[in-house]
């Protein structure tokens, strides 16, 4: 079995907290991407699953096996580097039957795996190529491969389209992908690209200062965030945070957001919710869910930037703590200086607590 | 815009100009090298000695037409001294980089103290050759610590002639150098150690290589090219043994300890036949660019990258 279970993982350097009480669960044959921004912990966690740091408490279990103890040699886990650490002064071949040479496979059997393997991979024609000129998608397939070989239920992946240029990581995105079809290993991938964990994964565990904010799929994490860093973090850009105060309306429930006036109303479940709760509130809505509205049925606010990214225009507006974008087609009519009305679309519109950030779920 | 698309005069212009201007470097490199080479060839097959009365440059005088290099191969003191030169250097070199390269490894990891014991191991490269000599002449004197040690441990007076003994005057000799230049190998290795690069060396942890195995076949090859340095570097060094050696022995007992220095020096100094010095000189020289040449050859051998 190749599940993981972390339970009640920690680990501290010093005075230093890398990773607060972690607890997450991987299925077999899932592709989990640990996202987060750097030193949020994502890469300590992998490393302790990979057995190349001590858990200061807490256990790792891969299926029902306790990994306390267990070296990283023995733990059955293909690790990909992110610099693919591919050993620079041999070839292909070597570095591809480099696991089995150490594990004293025979001879006969090392080349059957490798041919097989390298087929696979398409590596084939490049076998007898020394591994220090090769170009870095060569580079990431080798690395694969090399850990693939020796066949291990667990692969991990530490950022490893991080020194990749961007029109590249496109094409390494996909080429990722299709590989762990081929192999239907548990990936556990790090990264602080959210297109990379979202594009990728199957499932994907926010983290923060070493805290897991929330897990799941990517739209979970996408449309349901569960505080204001998740819903930060997520989106490009980020959703837009706007403090407030609910207000009932002869319209339904609406939240002031003095003083940039009231938000339409909000849905009924979610108003539902907001009625019994106290103190201010954030309301959050996807700068891709706001639609141009007429007088009076949005937020009007003044154009402070126009960024055209090509296919989509990202509007800024307004300014300090009140500061959202919105982002429209690339025919929008909007320039700075002028005043647009904006309303989000009531059915993505969330609202934290603005004092804990969580979110108050709507029923 | 490069050299070859200027025209032809204009490139002859450059070539001279660059030659003019790096006439005096020329120059100087002919004094401090080639003159020296040149001379040294012509006084090799002339009986010149400083007290023959003649300047060198009328050496021509006392032309024995290639005489001391006949003499030179059938000079039993020669072969021998480069026979004794060759010992110490099979024993010495791979002792020293054995010893550095252990050392190496373990100063490539932490644990308390290293600075000092970091410090302390370099001690011995800093000490001055001459002092170190007489260091181990006095180490190794029949009443000496050495001995003093031994006695201790095998709780019986041992009273070794560790210097006057033709056997064991030599292994003292190398003990010397193999304390002063391990050193400088553990420096040289320990430099090309820490440049492994560590993620490598844990992608083959995890692909299930032991310790051993990592060291094989990652270590090893990564520090090819540094290991060949040091190797020439101290096989240079090493053949041209003399000023610790010489003071603790005088290359004695008889010529028990006499290498190839110790020999040119005695030769010169106290037989004054300098047109035989010049041909063993030369003859030395040669036997040292062709191991130079060699290691170089290995050198670019492990550099090259296939196409």
């Amino acid at each position: 079995m190749s599940a993981i279970q972390l339970r009640n993982l920690t680990k501290t350097f010093g005075d230093f907290t890398a990773l607060k009480t972690m607890d997450l669960d991987i299925a077999d044959g899932e592709f989990m991407a640990l996202l987060g921004p750097s030193g949020c912990g994502k890469s300590t966690t992998m490393n302790m699953i990979a057995g190349m740091e001590e858990p200061t408490s807490g256990r790792i279990l891969f299926g029902e096996r306790d990994m306390a103890g267990v070296p990283m040699g023995r733990r059955g886990v293909g690790f990909v580097f992110q610099n693919y650490a591919i050993f620079t002064h041999m070839t292909v071949r070597q570095n591809l039957a480099y696991g089995p040479r150490m594990r004293r496979a025979a001879k006969a059997e090392i080349d059957r795996r490798v041919g097989a393997i390298a087929e696979l991979l398409q590596l084939t024609p490049l076998l007898d190529r020394k591994a220090d000129r090769l170009s870095v998608n060569i580079l990431q397939r080798v690395a694969i491969g090399r850990s693939a070989i020796m066949e291990p239920a667990i692969f991990l992946l530490d950022e490893p389209l991080s020194n990749v240029d961007a029109a590249f990581r496109a094409v390494m995105r996909i080429e990722l992908k299709q590989l762990q079809r081929q192999f239907r290993q548990t990936m556990v991938y790090v990264t602080h690209d959210q297109l990379e964990a979202m594009t990728m994964a199957d499932r994907i565990a926010v983290m923060d200062h070493g805290v897991l904010q929330q897990v799941g799929t990517p739209l979970e994490v996408y449309n349901n965030p569960v505080n204001v860093f998740v819903a930060r973090f997520i989106g490009a850009p980020g959703m837009n945070l706007l403090k407030g105060r609910p207000a009932e309306s002869d319209r339904g429930l609406v939240v002031d957001l003095r003083p940039l006036g009231i938000t339409p109303p909000l849905p009924d479940e979610l108003a539902a919710t907001l009625r019994g709760a106290r103190g201010d509130v954030l309301y959050g809505f996807r700068p891709e869910q706001v639609a141009l509205a007429q007088d009076g049925r949005g937020l009007a606010m003044p154009v402070t930037f126009v960024e055209r990214i090509g296919a989509r225009t990202i509007v800024h507006l307004g300014q300090g703590e009140g500061a959202v974008k919105a982002v429209f087609d690339n025919d929008v009519g909007l320039a700075i200086g002028q005043t647009a009305v904006v309303a989000p679309d009531a059915s993505s519109v969330r609202v934290f607590d603005a004092s804990s950030g969580v979110a108050m779920k709507a029923g | 815009m490069g050299a070859a698309r200027l025209k032809p005069a204009l490139r002859d212009e450059g070539a001279r100009l660059g030659f003019r201007l790096t006439l005096p470097a020329q120059i100087l490199v002919l004094f401090i090298s080639v003159f020296p080479l040149l001379m040294q060839l012509y006084i090799s097959v002339t009986d010149w000695s400083p007290l023959s009365g003649l300047g060198w440059w009328n050496a021509w005088e006392m032309w024995n037409s290639f005489a001391n290099y006949t003499d030179l191969a059938a000079d039993a003191r020669f072969w021998s001294a480069l026979k004794r030169t060759a010992i110490v250097m099979i024993v010495c070199v791979p002792a020293e980089f054995l010893l550095g390269l252990s050392l190496a490894t373990l100063f490539a990891d932490d644990f308390p103290g290293k600075r000092i014991f970091y410090s302390i191991l370099l001690m011995p490269m800093m000490v001055v050759p001459a002092v170190a000599g007489y260091m181990f002449f006095m180490l190794f004197q029949s009443g000496g610590p050495v001995n003093d040690i031994l006695s201790a441990i095998s709780g019986t007076q041992v009273t070794i002639a560790w210097l006057s003994d033709p056997t064991l005057a030599l292994i003292a000799v190398m003990i010397a150098d193999i304390w002063q230049w391990t050193p400088l190998m553990f420096l040289i290795l320990l430099a090309g150690l820490v440049g492994v690069p560590e993620d490598q060396m844990k992608a083959a942890t995890l692909l299930g290589a032991n310790p051993w195995q990592r060291f094989t076949t990652i270590v090893l090859p990564k520090m090819k090219t540094i290991i060949i340095i040091a190797l020439a570097i101290r096989v240079i060094e090493n053949f041209k043994i003399f000023d610790t050696l010489y003071i603790m022995t005088g290359g004695g007992p008889g010529v028990a300890t006499e290498t190839i220095s110790v020999y040119i020096y005695k030769v010169t100094t106290q037989d004054l036949i300098w047109g035989y010095v010049a041909a063993i000189a030369l003859a030395i020289l040669i036997v040292l660019s062709i191991v130079a040449v060699f290691a170089m050859k290995r050198m670019a051998r492990a550099r090259q990258v296939p196409a």
